[in-house]
Order: structure tokens, then sequence, then C-alpha cells
């Protein structure tokens, strides 16, 4: 009894320090309360209006960076705010789920019925032990892209394949002194470092853990272990990507190749809208995307994706009137609006650049129109989004382990410790909280 | 035997209570939940479980290389953040202390970097260190000490001495002006009479100013100390404990354990094994320098 009464304050605390008062004001008016993330939120604004117009159901909608969200949105779902929806990683969804934080939408025939539009590694990166825990708000993968201009100055005919011919490429524009590194990668231990080094992963036949879900990250000759070989030697022995590279961060990253200072990079694919507007890259018109290059011998051009999408809460759920306002809003926000568009989805792309998951949408000729202009034509962007593989680390541990992965991959990268080393340490950090997570 | 106050003794009580009711809340019962947060096993994203562990997540914690790693580190940062900003506090006491031509507004200007906010100060020199764009590198190129820029706080061996060099431009003006009231308070008749007996400007400095400096290096230190074995906020923007675990220091450990692994349990017991370090610390410059304070 003293334990629940001094946890109900501790929440109600949290939950008034973080603005709970406004979101219960909130959900007693009848509004559908709605927290995202810092992102496209002219877009989300506009989309909102046009739901309350079509629906009459209002909406509260809150946002914070994204770098800071999964802490905001545990502290407030600790507190018991009255959130309906919010955005969710598919790297939280089993945490989520396990905390019970996110309800699933099985028996919501209208949310539902959008899975069969839906690309398949979206679908499955929504689902967690069979179920499936909302609709998505944008699909993305890493791409492999590369600056025509800087090629054809080394006279270099066609991208290249393989990370073997990145290197030779590399040296070659190197040996032209026309740049010192040509390949930059975002190194940095922000969020987005697990992806980059999933699809390095990836493109070298890898994976981090088995089907089983137990670490194979440190085995000898895998390809995690080769993927970190190839990084190290890019910096140590070739000397093609900075040494600087781990304190680079994503967007970082994306300035300095926006400013024709490299020549190949990975990258989110959406972020290829803006490295080729003029108002935002000097190198604009000349970054194009190639499959990701294949690694070893065991090599594939597969990539890692990912996807955001909008989560149900329990609480929501368990409320009739709260549940028919949450489920009008995902349906408008994550499938069709109420004329039957994808509006929002495709005002997401043209206007941002994010790509979606809904599949209709790849046949519209805006959309096609989009590709074209940005990247170049839509086709390896397709053929690249089917060689999309979701995270194979996501896990209710996830959140715990990212952290000792990031500083695994920064040591490799930095000559601090040998790629067999530093993996075999992360897959044991790994097992460590899979066994205590039981 | 019946304890009996004076009016006095009951009004000053009485003043008193309001303040004290409020120190209980808002700092004694935090305090005290934290301890009690420290011998859980409590996870955020685990709400449902929260088991009573004892001593568990020291112990843990203890034997966690990362533990020992920001030990080190701290240690480090500490050791040199301290002794260059007290060496240096003392040397621009020393030559404020003397009469000359613009002293005062010399005064005014050393409270500049002191005054500047820490975030604005860890921006301000991640941008000086920056590889592509910072004076550093601009200035050593021109200088031509440098062929080309460098990724400084990219470089694990320099990052630790980076941050610490960020540490000491801020706390060192204040760290002078505390140590230049004591200089002040020093009488000249012991200058005067060292002189007499044939002193060089080194031996009064050895002989008179230093043991007189002692209670305001005690305080430098003691707070100098308490700062940086505790700073955080230079860390999280110039270099988020990276890279690798180059700046991984007790403090972000500890923001790490709290607020990324969302661990309270073990967060709480390693910010009783920082608290139990810096007092531990201060009790030992106390000691050691305060007893034989003159």
């Amino acid at each position: 009894m003293q334990e629940a009464s001094r946890r109900g304050v501790l929440q109600g605390l949290v939950a008034a320090a973080m603005g709970v008062p406004g979101m219960a004001a909130a959900q007693a008016a009848g509004k559908v309360n709605f927290i995202g993330w810092s992102a496209a939120v002219d877009q989300i604004k506009a989309h909102i209006a046009a739901f309350e117009r079509d629906t009459g159901v209002p909406v509260n909608y809150e946002n914070f960076p994204f770098a800071q969200f999964r802490t905001a949105l545990v502290t407030r779902l600790v507190g018991n705010a009255p959130i309906d929806v919010a955005w969710i990683s598919d790297a939280w969804l089993p945490e989520f789920v396990e905390a019970g934080w996110l309800a699933d939408i099985e028996d919501m025939p209208n949310l539902k019925r959008y899975g069969s539009e839906t690309a398949a590694y979206c679908n499955q990166s929504m689902t967690y032990k069979g179920k499936q825990y909302g609709l998505s708000y944008y699909g993305d993968h890493m791409s492999f892209m590369y600056n025509t201009e800087v090629l054809q100055k080394a006279g270099i005919a066609a991208p290249p394949t393989t990370w073997d011919e990145v290197v030779e490429q590399c040296l070659k524009i190197k040996a032209a002194g026309i740049m010192e590194y040509p390949l930059l990668l975002s190194l940095g231990a922000d969020t987005w470092l697990i992806e980059f080094v999933s699809a390095l992963t990836f493109s070298f036949g890898g994976s981090f853990v088995d089907d089983k879900g137990d670490s194979v990250m440190g085995a000898p000759g895998g390809g995690a272990v080769a993927a970190a070989k190839w990084l190290h030697e890019a910096i140590h022995k070739h000397k093609i990507l900075a040494p600087g590279a781990v304190e680079t961060v994503e967007l970082n990253g994306l300035r300095a190749f926006g400013s024709g200072a490299h020549a190949f990079t990975i990258e989110p694919t959406y972020r290829i809208r803006s490295l080729n507007d003029p108002a935002q890259a000097t190198a604009h018109g000349k970054i194009r995307l190639a499959l990701m290059p294949k690694g070893g011998p065991r090599g594939t051009h597969d990539t890692c994706g990912w996807i955001r999408f909008y989560g149900l809460t329990p609480a929501a759920k368990a409320d009739r009137a709260r549940r028919e306002r949450a489920v009008k809003f995902i349906e408008y926000f994550g499938g069709r609006d109420t004329k039957g568009n994808y509006s929002l989805q495709e005002m997401l792309l043209l206007d941002v650049g994010l790509p979606s998951c809904a599949l209709p949408l790849a046949e519209d000729a805006e959309v096609k129109t989009f590709w074209t202009r940005w990247a170049g034509g839509g086709a390896i962007v397709a053929e690249q989004a089917m060689k999309a593989r979701k995270k194979d680390v996501i896990s209710p541990w996830f959140g715990e382990w990212v952290e000792s992965s990031n500083q695994a991959w920064q040591s490799v990268c930095l000559g601090r410790a040998t790629p067999e080393a530093a993996l075999a340490g992360l897959g044991t950090k790994w097992n460590e909280l899979k066994r205590a997570f039981r | 035997m019946r304890l009996r106050l004076s009016y006095d003794d009951r009004s000053a009580a009485i003043l008193v209570l309001p303040v004290l009711a409020v120190l209980l809340v808002v700092a004694a019962y935090p305090i005290l939940y934290s301890f009690w947060v420290s011998l859980h096993d409590i996870v955020l994203t685990r709400p449902l479980r929260r088991p009573f562990v004892w001593f568990e997540n020291y112990e843990r914690m203890l034997g966690d290389a990362r533990f020992h790693t920001a030990v080190l580190r701290t240690t480090v940062y500490t050791v040199v953040t301290v002794t260059v900003t007290t060496a240096l506090a003392v040397g621009v006491a020393l030559f404020l202390n003397e009469s000359f031509r613009g002293n005062k507004l010399l005064n005014a200007l050393l409270l500049l970097p002191w005054a500047t906010p820490s975030i604005v100060n860890g921006l301000m020199w991640k941008w000086i260190y920056d590889p592509t764009y910072g004076l550093m590198n601009a200035l050593l190129v021109k200088l031509g000490l440098l062929d080309s820029y460098r990724a400084w706080l990219g470089d694990p061996d320099l990052t630790l001495f980076l941050i610490s060099n960020a540490a000491i431009w801020k706390q060192m003006p204040l760290a002078a002006l505390l140590l230049l009231v004591t200089m002040k308070a020093i009488p000249d008749d012991l200058y005067r009479a060292a002189k007499v007996d044939g002193a060089t400007v080194f031996q009064r400095f050895v002989h008179v100013t230093l043991p007189a400096l002692r209670p305001g290096l005690m305080l430098v230190l003691v707070y100098e100390t308490m700062i940086s074995i505790r700073h955080f906020d230079l860390f999280l923007i110039m270099t988020q404990g990276g890279p690798g675990d180059a700046s991984y220091t007790l403090s972000w450990l500890i923001y790490v354990e709290t607020f990324r692994s969302l661990r309270f349990g073990t967060g709480a017991a390693l910010s009783y094994l920082l608290a139990m370090l810096t007092f531990l610390l201060s009790w030992l410059f106390i000691r050691f320098l305060g007893e034989r304070n003159p």
C-alpha cells in the first residue's frame, strides 16, 4: 500500500512536471492527444487542421526533439499521461509492448485492412509476437549515394557495386588529388549509428543475431566482424575515410556531403531531396543513388530499413470514446483520408522527402515525378527498398544495448579495439541483457 | 534533565521552521528517496517490476568495466582541470595584486568567461575545435604548425584534455578572484619585513604569500574539485562521452544509465558513489590543508 502510494506521488509529480494537466483537459474536451517528435511539423499541423475539418474531432498535438523523444515519452507513459496516439520507432516496439504501453490493432478492421497495401518490411516492423501495433508514419532505408561530378572528374564511369570497388575508386580519387577523404560515413554516436552499421553488416552478408535472437555479431568471419574490419581499414589503412568520422553525426555528415567535399556516403534515402535541392546543398543535382555495395564473398545488396509508426496506447483503446477518436486519427494519418487518398504520405514525400510504406503511392504520377526530379528516377529506390531488412537487434533490451554498440563500433574505428574483440564484447553484453530480461 | 529554551531560542526555532520544512521536502526527501531507489532494480521501461535488491546495484556498478573506465577518466579530467586552474589562478591573482594602470578594467574583464553560461561555453569551444571550420585549425594551419585540418575532438588521446581546457577557461577567473581576495588580506608588513631580511621575490612568494594563501587555496581546491568531478554539461555538448569511451566520465555514465538506459536503480547507486567520492576528496582537502591553517 505504501509502495503504491509512493509510486502514485511520483507519478503525479512526473505527470505534473510533464504538462499532463493540459493533456487531461484536452482529453476531457474530447480531443485526441497526439505526441510526435519535431519533424515535418508544418505538414502535420496542416493535416491536423484537415482532419479536424473532415471529422469534427479536435486534436491536441505536442512535439519534442527526436533526441529526447524516447525519454520524454517514457516519463509521460510512466506518469500515466493521457496520451492516445504517439509516433513510435520500430526500435522501441518490443520494449514498449512488454511495458504495457502499446495496444495492438488486431481487432480493428478499419486499421488492419491497410496491411495488404503496405510494404512487407513495414508490416513486419510494426508487428511483435504476431500482433500489429499501428499504421506507418513513414518507412525508409539506408542508401548508398555518390557525387556524379567527382566520379566524372576522376574518370570513373560507374558507381561501385562492391566495397572493394569503393576502396579502389576512393584511392583513384585521392590519387587524382581531388579530395583527401572521398568516403564520408557519419559514425558519431547518435541515434543513426546503429542504422549505418546494420546496413554495412547486412551488405557483408552478416547479421547481429541468429533466428533465436542469440548473438552472432562476434563470430569470427561473420558479416559484422567483416564490416568492422572494412571500416577500420578504410580509416587506418586506405585512409579514404577521415578518422574524425567518429565525431560526425548524421546531420553534420549530410551537410558535409551536400557541400560536395566527398564522393560517397550512406544516408537515409529521404535525404536525397535536400542533397539535390539548390537551396540546401552546393552539390545539388549531382547526387545520385546506387545499390548498397556488396561486401566480401557472401556480400549482398541488402540494407537496413526502418519505420516510424502511429501507436495506440492501451488506455485509449480501453475507453470506447477515446478509441473511436484515436482510430479515426490513425487511419487518417497512417492510412487513407476521408476522400480515400494517402494525402499525408504524399505530402510528406513531396515536401520533405519521406518515403511511404503505402504501396499504391508508388504508382502515383506526382510521386514518380518526385523521384525523377530529386533522384534521377525511382528504380534504384524501389529496388533497394525491396532489399531493406529491419534491424535484427530490435528487442526489449535494445535501448540499453545500443549504447554499448555505439561505443564498440567507435572503438574499432579509433583502432582502440580489434573488430573481433569489440564485437565479441558487444555480443556478451547482448547475451547478458537477454538473460536478465527473462 | 529538561531542556529549557529562552524566548530568543524559541523565536529563532519558530522562524527557522518554515525553511526547515521546505528543505525537508525539496532536499532531504529526494536524497533519502534516491537512496531507496538505489536499492531497487528499477528500469522505467519495465514498470511492472521493481524488486528490492539491497546493494546489488552498487556491487554491479563497482564490478562494471564502464565504471572503472569512468573513474579513470574522471580522475584524469579532475586532476588536470583542478591543477591547471589553480596554478593559472595563482599566477593571475599575483598579477592582478600588483598596482598598474587598467588593473580594475582587467579585473572586470576577467569575469567574462566565468559569467558565460556553460552551454554557450561548450558550444563555443566545440566550434573552435570543429574539424571543418574551427578557429583552432585555421590558426594552426595559418601559423604553419599544422598541414591540414584535424578532428580534434575525434582524437581519443586529446579529447579529455580539450574538454578540460574549455572548463579551465570558464572556471579559472572565479578561482583567481577568490585567491586575489585572500592575497589582498595579507598584511604589507610581512612583505616589508621579508624584504628587510633580504628575501628575493620567489622567496617572498614561497614563505609569505603561499602560507597566507592556504585558506583561499583550500576553498579553490575544494570548489574546483567538486565542480570538476561532477562536470557534465561540457561532455554532453562536446563529445557525448565519445569518441568511443574517451570522455566517459562518472557523470556521463550516470546520465547514460539514468536517462538513456532508463535504469534508475543503477543510476541512483552511481550518483551515491559519486557523492561519496566527492565528500571524501573534500574531507581530505579540508583535513590536510585546513588544520595547518596559520
